[in-house]
């Protein structure tokens, strides 16, 4: 306690970006060292990370990159003192923020210098609002009220959310929630910041205002910083050092950032980053996906399978009235065509999911779907999905959530690869018919889930779940399938690994629909819808949408996430 | 994709935003007691009067969206008042003159009485909630009830948290049954219903924990309960208008039970 005692009775200054006069944390900011650091989640016989080896100096930026659960967010947590001190597992090795032994210290005295920012805005925000939230913090670690009534406003001021101390945090959009709870951190005024995927679950407009924060925080050099990111054309600028893990928390590389870039392509494939296109020279990536119309299903391609016109959808009053979501919406979906939604939060991509799959019912307008015969061949008549009978309706139209988790319907990966077969299996034996059992297995094998057939679907890694939830749908493939966010939280491989299956379903010429963030996926589709306060204000090739965006301003929509004032 | 509505929120600052939730809370809790106390349907009758006077002249709510609000309790309340006069003893002693009578069927006076003292309770129920909660946000009655009533941390703070993902969960319900319609689970009688709606319940239950996990985590990385005592941004001081509002709930509770009928 005694390094931290002095912050506490120093006056705040006014810290403005680009003004650093923020007085210095006891003794600046703190290096980080490793040394053969290693921890295993009680239960859990491979460890999160092990034999971790480095030394950050002060001040300085490390970036660390690595695949799916190779322990990168457990390092995080490590850095904040949640391993060991509240989460039970086993450590190894030593792990020192300055003069502090980690594992030695208990968690408060951790807390003082140490800010944590989650990847997920929605699951670490506690109050109602907003300056409540910033001041929760600082009432934890017993700040008095005077001098906590001027820090909350500074350090929104500090995060671009000057005057909105009095919102609802419910109010914010994504990207403003996620740079209160960067102001969160800061308001402790922590030396050392930890960011775990900050930009993970942000629309681009909002990972754009965010990855500026970083690159504000950057410059100033008042703190020593850890980011976990698997943007590397945002994260990379911004880092003086890379850690790099293998899939087995395994360390491959440490080192200045100058020394990793086109050279170490291989490198950083194998930690699971997405290595900008232009280090790559020519080598294609998503955009390898087959043409519609090349694909197995002839003669149904380019048929419509889903026919939505004049769509309007409204919700029900609140405080400004009633709100528009969907505002005359037509749109036809055409099979072995895989189409994105894209839009920033709120623009109507959700809610025209929902009203496509007739999970709501439009105010105006209709939805039509009609569903694939085995061989390909669409059924002549057209229905509407919001009255047909959930056994009708699984022929028709599929679904995969943001949240896979929330879909899955069996006890084991096995059953649920089974599940919506064998619903129309037992409908099936009641009219005499009977069908060798299919095969479970080698659909799993195939999305690479063979090891994990017996497993409980709730077990599996967030990459794992996606393809088991696309798995789900291999036995009796929907005629259109859509998809929410279906490339959320994962990285580089897992997004691969996706695109892969969706083009395996595509082969039974069903329509796809992805509502998504991420430009890099657009490549892999053949036409982009865009939407816009629940209105059509683009429909086309994905190249047109690329080169022009709809949106102002234009630049997070292409996918160059990096401000370029923010690059050092 | 949420379905619980937005709690309602005072639109203009007014007399009971000021005042401290937990004085609220004594001043609602002296109603509700008045309430229950006698079998006369006058005294909730009066205090449902007082309540609409206070509810117009001092909450600061939306009084237009209140009547939509109340709509489900209102369904709630017709079927007791109805059930009450129907069931009620007096009915069956012939020595009570009937005010209705279609052949077995007998209602008399004072299972009119009854009925309505039931029905009105839960009106004053309705009302005095609002009164109560409405002022001010949650966040407010958890500060009022760990510096007011000392109750603590864990509990009022957590509670607050867990208010804040419970319209997640809302969402989450609606997600798991439109994945369920859409994978053609549809089982039909009452058991196959009964375990479909055990297989969501749990489906939900795994995601929630999922959620609260993550969430204490992020309160623990800020310092919650780590054994330093709390301060608080937002100072509540017991002032006159507390002293003022009980003071007044009680004359009027007061009133409702000794005014003559």
């Amino acid at each position: 306690m005694t390094t931290a005692g002095p912050a506490l009775d120093r006056q705040p200054a006014d810290e403005g970006i680009g003004t650093s006069s923020e007085p210095r944390a006891p003794g600046g900011p703190p290096s980080v060292r490793a040394a053969g650091l290693g921890w295993t989640y009680s239960g859990r016989t491979r460890p999160a990370f092990q034999g971790l080896t480095f030394e950050l100096e002060p001040g300085r930026v490390l970036l660390v990159l690595g695949p799916s659960g190779s322990g990168k967010s457990t390092l995080a947590r490590a850095l904040a003192g949640l391993v060991p001190h509240v989460l039970p597992g086993s450590w190894r090795g030593h792990l020192r923020i300055g003069e502090m032994d980690v594992a030695a210290t208990p968690a408060r005295v951790l807390g003082e210098r140490v800010g944590l920012v989650f990847q997920d805005p929605d699951c670490q925000l506690v109050m109602a609002r907003v300056d409540d939230e910033v001041a929760f913090g600082l009432e934890n670690r017993g700040w008095p009220r005077e001098r906590m009534q001027a820090r909350v406003p500074e350090s929104l001021r500090q995060v671009g959310l000057a005057g909105f101390g009095r919102r609802g945090t419910a109010t914010l959009s994504g990207g403003e929630k996620q740079r209160l709870a960067i102001a969160d951190i800061l308001a402790a005024q922590p030396s050392l910041l930890v960011f775990d995927e900050p930009t993970a679950n942000l629309d681009p407009p909002g990972m754009y205002a965010t990855v500026e924060q970083l690159a504000a925080l950057a410059r100033r050099r008042e703190h020593t910083i850890v980011l976990v990111e698997h943007r590397l054309e945002a994260a990379l600028p911004l880092a003086d050092d890379v850690l790099l893990l293998d899939d087995e928390g395994r360390q491959l590389a440490f080192g200045p950032a100058g020394s990793v870039g086109r050279g170490a392509v291989a490198l950083l494939e194998r930690s699971g980053a997405w290595v900008p296109q232009a280090w790559r020279g020519a080598e294609p990536r998503l955009d390898a996906a087959p043409q519609p119309g090349t694909a197995g299903a002839g003669s149904s391609m380019g048929r419509v399978l889903l026919d939505a016109t004049d769509l309007q959808v409204d919700y029900p009053a609140d405080e400004e009235g009633s709100h528009r979501a969907l505002d005359g919406v037509s749109f036809r979906a055409l099979a072995g065509e895989r189409t994105a939604i894209v839009g920033p939060n709120g623009s109507g991509k959700s809610t025209l999911l929902f009203a496509l799959a007739g999970l709501r019912r439009p105010d105006r307008g209709s939805v039509r779907v009609r569903a694939l015969a085995a061989g390909g061949e669409p059924v002549e008549e057209m229905r509407d999905p919001s009255r047909l009978r959930a056994e009708e309706i699984a022929r028709r139209i599929g679904m995969v959530f943001q949240d896979p988790e929330l879909g899955f319907v069996a006890r084991t990966a096995r059953d649920e690869v089974l599940a919506t077969d064998g619903a129309t299996r037992a409908r099936g034996r009641r009219g005499g018919a009977d069908t060798p059992p299919p095969d479970s297995d080698g659909v799993l094998a195939r999305f690479g889930l063979g090891h994990l057939a017996g497993e409980s679907p709730f077990q599996l890694s967030q990459g794992e779940q996606r393809r088991l939830s696309l798995a789900g749908l291999v036995l009796r493939p929907p005629a259109v399938l859509l998809l929410d966010e279906p490339t959320f939280g994962l990285d580089r491989r897992g997004t691969e690994a996706v695109i892969r299956l969706l083009d395996e379903l595509r082969e039974t010429g069903q329509a796809q629909l992805l509502a998504t963030h991420d430009p890099r996926l657009l490549p892999a589709c053949d036409r982009v819808v865009a939407l816009d306060r629940g209105r059509i204000v683009f429909d086309g090739e994905p190249a047109r949408f690329l080169a022009e965006p709809p949106y102002s301003p234009p630049g997070p929509w292409r996918g160059g996430v990096v401000p370029t004032e923010a690059a050092r | 994709m949420s379905l619980l509505p937005a709690p309602l929120a005072p639109i203009r600052p007014a007399f009971l935003t000021r005042v401290t939730p937990v004085a609220r809370l004594t001043a609602g809790m002296i109603w509700l007691v008045a309430a229950i106390l006698t079998l006369d349907p006058a005294v909730p009758a009066r205090l449902v009067v007082a309540a609409c006077v206070a509810l117009v002249l001092c909450s600061g709510l939306p009084l237009r969206r209140i009547p939509g609000r109340l709509a489900p309790l209102g369904l709630a309340i017709l079927s007791l008042t109805v059930f009450s006069i129907l069931l009620s003893g007096s009915n069956a002693d012939r020595s009570i003159a009937a005010i209705v009578e279609l052949g077995p069927m007998r209602i008399t006076g004072p299972a009119v009485s009854a009925g309505l003292a039931v029905g009105l309770r839960v009106v004053v129920i309705g009302l005095t909630t609002l009164l109560v909660f409405g002022p001010s946000d949650p966040t407010r009655l958890a500060d009022s009830l760990v510096q007011q009533w000392h109750a603590p941390d864990r509990f009022a703070y957590g509670t607050l948290a867990a208010l804040r993902v419970a319209p997640f969960m809302a969402g989450d319900w609606a997600t798991i049954a439109a994945a369920r319609r859409l994978r053609g689970i549809s089982p039909g009688g009452v058991t196959g219903r009964a375990r479909e709606f055990g297989d969501r319940l749990m489906v939900m239950l795994v995601s929630s924990i999922r959620r609260a996990e993550r969430l204490a985590l992020a309160m623990d990385a800020r310092g919650f309960d780590s054994g330093i005592r709390r301060t608080h941004f937002r100072e509540l001081r017991v002032g006159w208008r507390d002293l003022l509002t009980v003071a007044v709930a009680l004359a009027v509770a007061a009133a409702a039970l000794a005014l003559p009928r």
